[in-house]
């Protein structure tokens, strides 16, 4: 059951998107975690998290953005570029941090120069940087802005009903999600924290209700399954910059390590928080994505990120944290300097570990290095 | 860190150096000569001041005063703010709580020292910072977070929404350091209803934040007087910049420099105002005269930085753009946006005005000062959007003259170098040759400036400029 996941994780046209082109069905790509899916999927259109995997160049990339910024949004670019984003009739595109709210003006620019890269529908979605109430109340403008702008555009109507029925579909899939991440830490092996990452990927490319019925059945076959002994692999928690590659996973699961628990933008970092079902839909949303401050983009909020942390350490009998960010990601880079210092005090020890987004053309180094840590946690 | 570095306070030693740069003119010529020799890397940098004559010698004096402020305060018993650039610290003033604002101080550092301030860059390093922060904070910031500096009491900054460098650093700051913080937010629209309100409301809970952490109430009088020698100070940066249109400029090059660093200092206090005044004296009298600014009277081309400046020993961009006869026409950090300046004809949208009606309006009033300052004004949101960046680029390219425009930063603006490429091309296409310069404007081991002056020359030489 765990093919479905491994198959839309594992590549940008999944076969859900496949089949929504050849029906005529629209689909939305969006850039941050702090966009509520709920809208889209609530107007009868699919929610799509722009990725960057498949990208082997960066001609288009390097030719918009300066030299001096991280390889992410870099790869969304080239591939909206080189059309592989063709299947969006959309695009949101959100202040996560500086580099991604960039790929509006650069998708927009790079869209002169290659026809058809730009989707009809492109909207920016300001998100502010902290939660005070002031701000919460701009946030909720922001999404009924948001909501108008796709119901203006689509002719759809984005009734409270549908967006109640959405957050319901939605939470849903984050229990089920709970529950995958606390088989992931069982004591033996019950899934791979690969294969976890790999579900929690495709969650954001699929159908939520699809999702949700794959995520069930693999669950019932998971509760039932033989776990695989452990043979003493180090317990791995992984957070930092944003990654959506399972063969980061991969590499650091295959140095004899089991990745446990994550908290990475596309990876579970937020299930626990549901969307309230009580209420204006608009602020029940606002409320879920603004106030868990999961993101460093959430200036001030460290010690309410580092208790999240520590719980899901504590929970997963963490042994070894993996701290990764991409080059540029400053704020992922410093806080994690911070966090080394925290899980360092509490006896669980850290490896920073800097890298580039995209292919992973540094496996040797990085490798070594995890392989060191290991040693070093063993 | 070097363990010399470690023996003595950064603020102190500021303090100390400067306040002696300020005296150097006091004494006879022959006296300040001798004097010179003693200070054979800080030599070029007062000459610079010295050289100009009453406002350098005033500007030298307020720097003195500002940091005096800060080793002092405590004594005083006043709470000191950790701050950046693009807030004005006229509501700190106005509250009796004294600035330390990382990017001056990193500023003063670069163009005293012939190290810079690279061993504190690199100390926010040892503690966790990336190497690819901001530059502009970490020359200074280091210095605080090793203990090197006066204790800081509160965090205030206004960069979310705008750099997430600056924001981040101070976020890392005031975990590092446990210390109370605020953080303005900035959306992305500028002009809007919604955005002017949000602007009112963060304000308004900033001052809340202040009052909760230094004991200290706004005082309606005291705001009033601050507000009131703000509009005095633009009104005379108003008379200095409506002449920079002139051809020749007669401001000499660095004076923007001046204008600038004096409202990161002291806007709304009288020491402010005091060195506008000299300012406007030697620009009027150049004006008369149909002189230009430029020490060999030649202007042969305007140049607009739409980024910042570049700061190192010897103040050597300046410099070099006198020797080569090429008048500084400002840069993102130079306009205000007040709405009595006359470049504001054709953007009223984006000034903001000062009504000391009551409190009310008087807090508004700060609150659009600050959402009107460099960078927070500009680069929040899409640069092509109307009043952002690019449109501003253009509108004060054209009113200023410009020849060329120039784009300089640090390797740690993520938000200015994933556009200006675009940017660059946008203005070309306008008509203007642009110039994008890869350097760092605190940090020469990225670039030096011989090579960086290497590059300036070959293109205003290849653009048929020179």
């Amino acid at each position: 059951m765990i093919t479905p996941f491994r198959e839309a994780a594992a590549q940008i046209a999944n076969a859900y998107v496949e089949d929504r082109v050849s029906s005529g069905e629209q689909t939305v790509g969006y850039t941050c975690s702090f966009m509520p899916p709920e809208i889209f999927h609530a107007a009868g259109i699919l929610p799509y998290r722009i990725r960057g995997i498949e990208t082997e160049s960066m001609e288009i990339g390097d030719a918009y953005y300066g030299p001096y910024v991280c390889t992410f949004p870099k790869c969304l670019l080239q591939l909206a570029g080189q059309g592989k984003y063709s299947f969006l009739s959309g695009a949101v595109i959100s202040t996560g941090c500086d580099a991604m709210r960039r790929l509006d003006e650069c998708w927009r620019k790079a869209a002169e120069d290659y026809p058809d890269a730009l989707p009809e529908f492109f909207h920016y979605f300001d998100v502010p940087h902290k939660t005070d109430p002031h701000a919460m109340s701009w946030f909720k403008d922001e999404i009924r802005r948001l909501i108008a702008a796709v119901s203006s555009h689509y002719g759809v109507t984005i009734t409270d009903d549908n967006l109640k029925s959405a957050i319901a579909c939605y939470n849903r899939g984050r229990e089920l999600l709970l529950e995958l991440e606390a088989l992931r830490a069982a004591e033996d092996m019950v899934i791979s924290g690969t294969d976890a990452f790999a579900v929690a990927v495709a969650g954001t490319v699929m159908p939520r209700q699809r999702f949700n019925e794959h995520l069930e059945a693999l669950l019932n076959e998971l509760r039932t399954a033989a776990p695989e002994p452990a043979d003493g692999r180090k317990r791995i928690l992984v957070t930092g910059s944003i990654n959506d590659d399972m063969d980061l996973v991969r590499l650091i699961e295959e140095t004899g390590a089991i990745v446990v628990a994550d908290s990475i933008c596309f990876g579970i970092r937020s299930a626990a928080d549901m969307v309230s079902t009580d209420g204006d839909p608009v602020d029940a949303l606002a409320e879920r994505y603004l106030s868990n401050s999961v993101c460093p983009r959430m200036f001030g909020a460290y010690d309410q990120r580092f208790a999240t942390l520590r719980e899901k350490a504590e929970r997963t009998g963490t042994e070894g944290v993996i701290l990764q960010n991409i080059r540029f990601c400053d704020m992922h880079g410093s806080e994690n300097s911070l966090i080394e210092n925290d899980f360092e005090a509490m006896g669980i020890a850290c490896l920073k570990l800097e890298r580039e987004y995209g292919p992973l053309t540094e496996t040797g180094r990085m490798k070594m290095r995890i392989e060191a840590f290991l040693e070093r946690i063993s | 860190m070097r363990p010399e570095i470690y023996q003595y306070n950064f603020d102190w030693m500021l303090w100390r150096a400067i306040q002696a740069a300020g005296k150097l003119a006091d004494g006879s010529e022959k006296e300040t000569e001798k004097m010179l020799r003693y200070i054979p890397y800080f030599r070029k940098t007062a000459e610079v001041f010295i050289g100009m004559g009453k406002p350098g010698i005033t500007y030298l004096k307020l720097i003195e005063k500002y940091l005096d402020n800060i080793v002092t305060a405590h004594e005083k018993g006043k709470k000191i703010v950790m701050t950046t650039f693009c807030f004005s610290p006229s509501i700190f003033y106005a509250m009796d709580i004294v600035p330390v604002t990382l990017e001056v101080m990193t500023v003063i550092g670069s163009a005293l020292w012939k190290r810079g301030t690279t061993d504190y860059m690199d100390y926010c390093v040892e503690l966790g910072f990336t190497e690819t922060s901001c530059s502009s904070q970490r020359g200074s910031l280091g210095a605080y977070l090793a203990g090197l500096g006066e204790d800081i009491d509160l965090i205030v900054t206004n960069t979310a929404g705008v750099c997430d460098t600056n924001a981040n650093a101070f976020a890392f700051t005031q975990k590092y350091l446990d210390k109370p913080f605020y953080s303005l937010n900035y959306p992305a629209g500028l002009t809007d209803n919604p955005t002017n309100q949000y602007h009112r409301d963060d304000f308004r809970a900033l001052i809340e934040f202040l009052e909760s952490h230094t004991g200290t109430t706004l005082d309606q009088d005291r705001l009033r007087a601050v507000l009131d020698e703000t509009a005095k100070q633009e009104a005379i940066v108003a008379e200095i910049e409506e002449l920079q249109r002139l051809v020749p400029n007669p401001l000499p090059v660095t004076f923007n420099f001046i204008i600038y660093g004096g409202r990161f200092f002291f806007a709304g206090m009288p020491e402010y105002t005091e060195l506008l005044s000299d300012m406007a004296e030697v620009v009027k009298d150049n004006a008369q005269n149909g002189r230009s600014g430029i020490t060999s009277g030649n202007e042969k081309k305007r140049a607009f930085f739409f980024y910042i400046d570049h700061y190192t020993l010897s103040l050597s961009l300046w410099d070099w753009l006198d020797r080569h006869g090429i008048s500084h026409i400002g840069s993102i950090l130079s306009r205000s946006f007040k709405d009595d300046q006359p470049y504001m004809k054709g953007m009223e949208d984006v000034a903001y005005s000062i009504d000391t009606t009551d409190l009310d309006t008087m807090i508004d009033s700060i609150a659009m000062i600050n959402s009107r300052m460099p960078m927070v004004r500009s680069i929040r949101g899409p640069y092509d959007r109307p009043n952002m960046w690019g449109e501003e680029s253009l509108a004060l390219a054209r009113i200023y003259q410009a020849d060329c425009l120039i784009y300089n930063g640090t390797p740690g603006c993520r938000n200015t170098w994933s556009n200006v490429k675009l940017l660059a091309g946008d203005l070309e296409k306008a008509g203007y040759p642009t110039h994008v310069m890869y350097g760092d404007a605190f940090d020469e081991r990225v670039e030096s400036w011989e090579a960086t002056a290497a590059r300036l020359e070959e293109f205003f030489t290849i653009r048929g400029l020179l």
